[in-house]
């Protein structure tokens, strides 16, 4: 279902007639220098590519055919390829890191390189004279003298990078690699092998079996020349005694599309990609559709424009509201994926298939659940990442729990519980820091909320803001934890330790060895403060405790989650009563 | 029963989890969405199973909504190599051994949860079958062992670890519905064909219709290979 979909979104994009994702057998590839030929296969220029500045110079992508799976052994690219395997020479920079003898030894291997780029390019085009840019390509390498390309100025930049070479012929803007003999030799190529003739479990179409498919790049923390999803790399994953890629039949065409379409989803400055923890996660819909867009400002806005994202979600509240089109019954497919690495290979974290209105429908349920009061400088919606942060050690997306991160995001997409875990490690910040801020209050709120909705549980449910007929006893306790520490804060504003630093861990876990010391303490701080402030404390007090005739000796998890938004909300409580005074 | 076919069975299976492993995505395996003929017939065959006969699953409904649930374990990643063995039977002596502190791989895997079957089948009888054979008695014999929980092994959905639990279900008036869903499940794995030289996997397009999928006989032109 993943590689169809996928294998789908690439057929669409084509029919798109869009140029963004390269044809059968191409790959888009950056080449930063262009060597420059006549049509005799003289030398006439070296072209640099690049653009930017200093170190971050990057050289223009181009469409070439699609570059071979490297490990150990010789295999050339077609027409374009890195330094030794197009002119035969090391490079400076890979020749200063290698000890003497094995300088030799790379200087013998680049040779057999080069003798190898010249053989591809002969056994793919038979006909040597057909084509003019491969004639003159074929005379420049064979014979074999570069010393005005050495000559050139550009060459010590040249000499000092690891990028890739290509050729381009003069008075031509394509590259000869790019020239219609050679999409149509590819095309042939593709279509001609016929090896392992199977049917191929994708589309259901009888196809060449891939042996191995191509690499997938830019899911964070795999292997940077790319992992894969379909491979076989040890012998306990293969059955009935068959090799690689035949233990699971997909055909040729299928697997270039779905490499192809997720390499372009995953692609640097995608926007159709968030990162999810440790999950990378792609999105995209069965037709070209604004929620493609919209996606990553609902979750993930850049930070740099904030308010793109609170417009974004904005919209998706006013959408049922504007009655132009309800983004809520569109049932456009749209297809969420997460992936994680494992080394030389890609895990599925979670795969959603669902339609665009009910992730609209479940996202907004999202930020409904996630809403609660707050400064007014922070934003109106946390976006996913600092709500993960919230609940990791430090601060650090990296300390996130592996399963953790897909959870959370599988239960916004589904509309499920959040994971239990997630209450577990926000309370747990919570108790170690003592810091009670926004994001964290705001997920442990989104938990409890979220269960008290799907478990029918009404009564339980969470308020945004203050509540004073929530009875609680854990939502209680939290509120009058944060007059206490407010009565301490009036007595003694310049108290280095405060009660919160030292007693909200057993506040909020185990209240019975905690507040009749709190409570004793109290009564020396009111004697420093005036007859008005001492009436107007003892009088909410009273409210809080009204009909509490114990302290319980432990919360439960929830309650204490309860503890924490008590107090939040009636430390918030104060604020906004200043901001009244005032 | 309702007697129009004297072979059929109906078999309530259920378990925690289930793991129908995608071909494609075997390594960090994926399921598919629901059972695969394949892993019925192996629950069946587990149950009763004879040269005289073979299994035909003709129906899978689906009686719990799909969840899925996402789990890392570690896992051996060799196999003992047959060269090895061979050596090892003509010397007479050789380490066969196979230790998994030395080879081990993390493997993460995107397992269904809390799944709930109904299998329907029928079988045939094959040319193995004697004179004193009959559907009836097979049917029988079936009924029988399923009702006393009695199984050659433990029936397991999709994968070993996740064993099922089963049950008979005998009236047509009492069979459970399934969810009310339909889905394009895409191209799924039918079964393999062990009679040739390498086996060779089979696959069917699966829709689910209101819970339901309906099974093509081995033979129909749907079944491709």
């Amino acid at each position: 279902m993943i590689l169809q979909a996928l294998s789908e979104y690439y057929q669409r994009k084509t029919r798109e007639g869009s140029n963004e994702l390269p044809p059968i057998g191409f790959e888009k590839k950056e080449i930063p220098f262009l060597i420059v030929l006549d049509e005799e296969g003289y030398f006439v220029d070296l072209e640099d590519t690049r653009t930017g500045k200093g170190k971050k110079k990057t050289g223009r992508i181009f469409i070439v055919p699609q570059g071979e799976k490297r490990t150990s052994g010789i295999l050339p690219n077609l027409l374009w390829d890195t330094l030794d395997y197009v002119l035969g020479t090391v490079s400076a920079v890979k020749a200063e890191r290698l000890e003497a003898n094995k300088r030799e030894k790379e200087q013998q291997r680049a040779k057999e390189k080069r003798a190898a780029f010249i053989q591809r390019i002969k056994d793919t085009f038979p006909e040597v004279g057909a084509d003019k840019g491969i004639k003159a390509v074929l005379a420049f390498l064979e014979k074999g003298d570069f010393q005005s390309l050495y000559n050139h100025s550009l060459w010590d930049e040249i000499n000092r990078s690891t990028g890739n070479l290509s050729f381009r012929l003069q008075n031509s803007t394509e590259l000869i690699c790019q020239r219609n003999a050679v999409r149509r030799a590819i095309a042939e190529w593709v279509t001609e092998r016929k090896k392992q003739r199977q049917r191929c479990l994708v589309s259901g179409e009888v196809d060449t079996i891939a042996r191995v498919h191509p690499p997938i790049r830019g899911v964070r923390g795999a292997q940077p020349s790319g992992a894969d999803i379909v491979s076989f790399n040890r012998d306990a994953f293969t059955s009935y005694g068959k090799h690689q890629g035949i233990n699971a039949p997909v055909g040729e065409r299928v697997t270039f599309a779905y490499t192809t379409a997720l390499n372009h989803l995953l692609r640097k400055g995608s926007r159709q990609r968030i990162q999810v923890g440790d999950a990378s996660t792609v999105f995209w819909a069965a037709k070209d559709h604004p929620s493609e867009e919209q996606f990553v400002a609902w979750l993930d806005p850049d930070p740099d424009d904030p308010d793109r994202g609170t417009e974004a979600i904005r919209a998706l509240y006013a959408a049922p509201k504007s009655g132009a089109k309800p983004i809520d019954e569109d049932d456009t497919p749209f297809y969420v994926l997460g992936l994680a690495p494992n080394a030389a290979r890609i895990a599925v974290r979670f795969w959603y298939p669902g339609t665009v209105g009910e992730v609209a429908r479940h996202i907004r349920q999202h930020f409904d659940d996630t809403h609660i009061i707050h400064a007014p400088q922070e934003p109106e919606f946390l976006p996913l990442f600092r709500l993960l942060k919230a609940s990791a050690l430090q601060g650090k997306v990296e300390n996130v729990p592996p399963n953790l991160a897909g959870d959370f995001m599988k239960a916004i997409l589904v509309g499920m519980p959040y994971p239990r875990t997630l209450l577990a490690a926000a309370l747990r910040r919570v108790r170690a820091e003592h810091h009670i801020t926004y994001p964290r209050v705001a997920l442990i709120k989104a938990v409890l909320t979220r269960n008290a909705r799907l478990f029918n549980h009404p009564q339980q449910e969470v308020n945004v803001a203050l509540d004073l007929k929530n009875l609680n006893i854990g939502y209680r306790l939290g509120r009058l934890f944060a007059v206490l520490e407010r009565v301490q804060n009036l007595a003694l504003p310049n108290v280095e330790a405060t009660i919160r630093d030292r007693f909200y861990s057993a506040a909020s876990s185990t209240p019975r060895t905690a507040f009749p010391h709190l409570l004793k303490l109290k009564n020396y701080h009111l004697d420093k403060l005036e007859e008005g402030q001492i009436i107007w404390l003892e009088k909410l007090m009273g409210e809080i405790m009204d009909g509490i005739e114990y302290f319980p000796a432990h919360l439960s998890l929830d309650d204490q989650g309860r503890f924490t938004v008590g107090y939040y909300h009636q430390r918030q409580a104060f604020f906004n009563k200043k901001n009244l005074d005032n | 029963m309702n007697d129009a076919r004297k072979n059929a069975v109906c078999l309530r299976v259920w378990g925690d989890n289930a793991c129908f492993t995608r071909p494609e995505m075997k390594v960090e395996r994926v399921s598919y969405d629901v059972m695969t003929p394949s892993a019925a017939r192996g629950i069946l065959e587990a149950i009763l199973w004879k040269p005289a006969i073979r299994w035909q699953v003709t129906r899978i409904d689906v009686l719990k909504p799909i969840r899925w649930e996402s789990v890392r374990r570690n896992e051996v990643e060799t196999v003992v190599s047959t060269r090895n063995v061979t050596t090892a039977m003509s010397s007479g002596r050789g380490e066969l051994g196979l230790y998994i502190e030395e080879a081990r791989q993390q493997r993460a895997g995107l397992f269904l949860r809390d799944v709930d079957y109904l299998i329907h089948a029928c079988f045939e009888l094959t040319d193995k079958a004697g004179h004193e054979d009959n559907h009836i008695k097979f049917a029988q014999m079936f009924r029988r062992r399923a009702e006393k929980g009695q199984c050659f092994n433990q029936p397991y959905l999709g994968c070993r670890e996740f064993s099922a639990a089963f049950e008979p279900v005998e009236q047509e008036e009492e069979l459970p519905v399934p969810i009310s869903e339909s889905r394009d499940l895409g191209w799924m794995l039918y079964d393999l064909d062990h009679l040739k030289a390498e086996p060779r996997p089979y696959f069917f397009r699966a829709m689910m219709e209101q819970g339901t999928i309906r099974v093509p006989a081995w033979d129909s032109s749907e079944v491709m290979g």
